[in-house]
């Protein structure tokens, strides 16, 4: 049996064509809810719903900007895991060296 | 083909070094968040040859494969199947090159292949991209704060 990953991920949040729609609506600018569902055939409760796989698997980040709550996209997951995994790679290999100078 | 991400960094240790501590060193350094099991203390393991499996084996056994190696080339090059947040068959690309510099190793990773995730591909590599490009001045700031 094959374990799946205990947070939400990001590629299996990608797997539904309205999110990926709402990925793409997203990267132009941060939007509301009732925005984005002026730009798909789905109820905002359904968006909203939407919203949230894409938040729990971290692509999509959320803010109250006066009176609207604002989505926006999280461009940084793959930055994330690649940076954190050079630094520990670099500190580690560095400090497990023989120094030649 | 959809353009691959990458970075760039030095390390100040020899290439044989920096491919060993890659290869069969990584249960010490690779962060437990960013395992599948995200347990401290799971083992991760390359197996040293093409067609060798990339895996992680939690404390009580369980075994959860990351991907397959598909370059072996000690110490300049090692390149892998990578399906960690994917089904197998939609496995991504990473190949790693060692390269002899002047202050010990260059290392650059390339991560590609998003065009077998289908439709997921570009939105996910375009979701990316923007952080990605912050990555590499961030590495010199790094490299140079330590080398001071």
């Amino acid at each position: 049996m094959k374990a799946k990953k205990k947070i939400g991920d990001p590629l299996e949040a990608l797997g539904n064509p309205y999110r990926r729609e709402i990925v793409q609506l997203l990267s132009a600018r941060p939007r509301s809810v009732q925005e984005i569902a002026d730009h798909l055939p789905i109820s905002r409760p359904a968006v909203s719903r939407h919203l949230s796989v894409l938040g729990r698997a971290g692509l999509v980040s959320d803010e109250q900007v006066g009176t609207r709550r604002l989505y926006r996209l999280e461009r940084r997951y793959l930055t994330r895991v690649w940076s954190d995994v050079a630094t520990r790679f670099k500190l580690f290999a560095e400090n497990t060296t023989r120094r030649t100078r | 083909m959809i353009e691959p991400l990458r970075i760039a960094f030095d390390v100040e240790c020899s290439p044989d070094h920096a491919f060993e501590t890659w290869t069969s060193k990584a249960t010490a350094w690779w962060p437990a968040e960013h395992t599948m099991s995200h347990e401290r203390g799971a083992r991760i393991v390359f197996e040293p040859r093409v067609g060798g499996r990339i895996f992680e084996r939690t404390a009580d056994g369980h075994e959860m494969e990351w991907g397959e190696i598909v370059e072996w080339d000690p110490p300049r090059r090692l390149r892998y199947l990578w399906h960690i947040a994917t089904e197998p068959e939609n496995a991504t690309d990473v190949s790693i090159d060692f390269h002899l510099a002047p202050r010990g190793t260059r290392i650059e990773i390339e991560h590609g292949g998003w065009e077998r995730l289908g439709e997921i591909g570009q939105v996910w590599r375009d979701a990316n991209q923007a952080g990605w490009d912050g990555v590499l001045p961030s590495y010199t700031e790094a490299a140079r704060t330590r080398g001071a």
